[in-house]
């Protein structure tokens, strides 16, 4: 991949650092057609309309939670894709949120992405992240009488949650 | 986390109204796959559906953390069995961006021949079950299953399995094509072409099907943008997306295709859509046998991968396939995210199923060719 096709995520960079200062913290190009950005979790309501008016990113991909028990962190990634503009095809701009290991929360963004509805839900039920405003936020895809932690921590260890 | 859910922590999210009724469809298996959707209705309409997946659930991803890079591909790709290759093929995309390998020109076009084949025996399945049997037309879906099984043992023939094939191990294919496999695929891509004729004239054409797949769950342009579907379902509302276009893999690149769309948005645009992508593989396959070039067919690669993280993806018969692989430099990925078609299309079921009648609703459902094995993982 030559130099000179990066313009369209360099584009999208510039955007970000010029809107925002303090609530984007890091942006990244990780190779042709994928950009991290790296958001403050108060702010990712307002970095979410941005990404969705301003540069036409439409749809959610999906959204990913990871456990850095080393850290005490947890990560959430949304993925986000564009149909609506040509020029976006085929990038994946990820949002990056660190959240606190203990009662993590961050604002659901289904009233930006209706597409996040049951996304969020999947996090909530394998991280214990709460979002706050989802609609309705249940259990999703484990059993009904499923009592254990959200199964995705890291410190569920396979043998055991075997055993169940 | 709820200390005790019962079945009643499942709802229809609207205040329930004395005249209507709820009823439960499935998890017996209304289908394809274990998923369980509840109406409520009110006489013969629905008013509203909740869909309530998991019943097939596995875990896929936190297995994925406790096995190596290669025994993950057995089961990440049992998800969607009818489209093993797309799965395993999204997953070890990332892990060969992540290793650093580069696959050899001759493995990518067999890996593009064993998915477009899958591509045709996956929208053959759809059309045997969610559209034949679905609209009560058990003709097709006869026909349809007897010709996905030409494709089975052509599929066994390449990679020694009729579903599961495991075939795409990180580096490249594992089997170079079979002697004589460029003729029999040949013969019956010729044999296929002149039956999809026939497949028009008996369902696609035929008043009945028309009839009943018209007008229904139409769902619009800017709805399918909104609501992030993938896929054919995208593509049926009239988005001209694919992965293959917008992030070329594999032989893609090289190969001349249209991505098949129609306005109408309804539940027979999203019908016609696999039946001309089906006349698209068909072309492919066929493009790929001929410029197939000769060399190695994989490289060797690495048991480890480097710490970062990679995303690949690809354009399954169920919309896009998409998978994260976080890397730790051990030999065992740190986390595995999969988001497919099935899941994402989800979105649309309870959209599309309101204020219609309960006749409609199979129609419907099956136009979204939702996998609940695939939603699920």
């Amino acid at each position: 991949m030559s130099q000179s096709s990066l313009s369209r995520e360099e584009g999208i960079v510039n955007k970000f650092k010029s809107r925002f200062t303090e609530s984007v913290k890091e942006t990244k190009i990780d190779r042709a057609r994928r950009i991290t950005v790296t958001c403050d979790k108060d702010h990712i309501l307002e970095i979410a309309k941005f990404t969705r008016d301003e540069i036409a990113f439409d749809h959610i991909i999906g959204i990913c939670g990871v456990d850095f028990p080393t850290h005490k962190k947890l990560e959430v990634l949304h993925f986000l894709g564009s149909v609506t503009n040509p020029d976006m095809h085929g990038i994946i701009l990820i949002l990056k949120t660190e959240l606190p290991k203990e009662n993590p929360s961050i604002a659901s963004v289904v009233s930006v992405w209706e597409s996040a509805h049951f996304h969020e839900r999947e996090t909530f039920e394998m991280f214990g992240i709460n979002f706050e405003g989802h609609p309705d936020l249940r259990k999703l895809l484990t059993l009904d009488n499923w009592e254990g932690p959200p199964p995705m921590l890291k410190d569920l260890k396979f043998p055991e949650m075997s055993q169940r | 986390m709820t200390s005790n859910p019962t079945q009643t922590d499942v709802t229809v999210s609207e205040t329930k109204d004395p005249a209507t009724l709820d009823v439960s469809v499935g998890p017996q298996h209304p289908g394809s796959g274990h998923v369980r959707i509840l109406m409520r209705v009110d006489g013969d309409y629905i008013v509203s559906i909740d869909p309530d997946i998991g019943y097939v659930h596995r875990g896929c991803e936190k297995i994925a953390e406790n096995r190596n890079y290669v025994s993950n591909i057995p089961h990440l790709e049992r998800p969607c069995i009818i489209d093993a290759i797309h799965l395993n093929w999204a997953y070890v995309l990332p892990v060969e961006e992540l290793q650093g390998v580069q696959v050899p020109p001759r493995g990518r076009y067999i890996s593009t021949i064993a998915a477009e084949m899958n591509r045709i025996m996956s929208h053959l399945y759809w059309l045997a079950i969610n559209a034949g049997v679905f609209s009560g037309h058990t003709t097709i879906f006869m026909w349809a299953f007897g010709d996905r099984d030409l494709f089975i043992e052509l599929a066994e023939m390449l990679t020694g399995a009729r579903l599961t094939y495991s075939f795409l191990p990180p580096g490249g294919p594992r089997r170079d094509l079979p002697f004589g496999f460029e003729d029999k695929l040949t013969k019956l891509l010729d044999y296929f072409e002149k039956r999809l004729i026939e497949y028009d004239r008996i369902f696609f054409s035929n008043p009945l099907v028309v009839a009943r797949a018209k007008g229904i769950g139409i769902l619009t342009k800017e709805d399918a943008i909104k609501l992030g579907v993938a896929g054919p379902v995208l593509r049926g509302s009239g988005v001209k997306y694919d992965i293959r276009k917008v992030e070329p893999y594999g032989a893609y690149p090289d190969l001349e295709f249209t991505i098949p769309t129609f306005e109408e948005g309804d539940s027979y645009a999203r019908f016609l859509v696999r039946f001309e992508e089906m006349k698209q593989s068909i072309s492919i396959l066929r493009q790929a046998l001929k410029k197939i070039p000769q060399g190695p067919i994989a490289r060797k690669a690495p048991l480890v991968a480097p710490e970062g993280e990679a995303i690949g993806r690809v354009e399954s018969s169920r919309g896009e396939c998409a998978v994260m692989v976080m890397g730790d430099n051990s030999d065992k990925p740190y986390r595995v995210r999969v988001m497919n078609g099935s899941f994402r299309n989800l979105v649309a079921m309870p959209y599309l199923i309101r204020n219609v009648h309960i006749a409609d609703m199979p129609i419907i459902y099956g136009s979204l060719d939702y996998w609940p094995v695939e939603a699920d993982r």
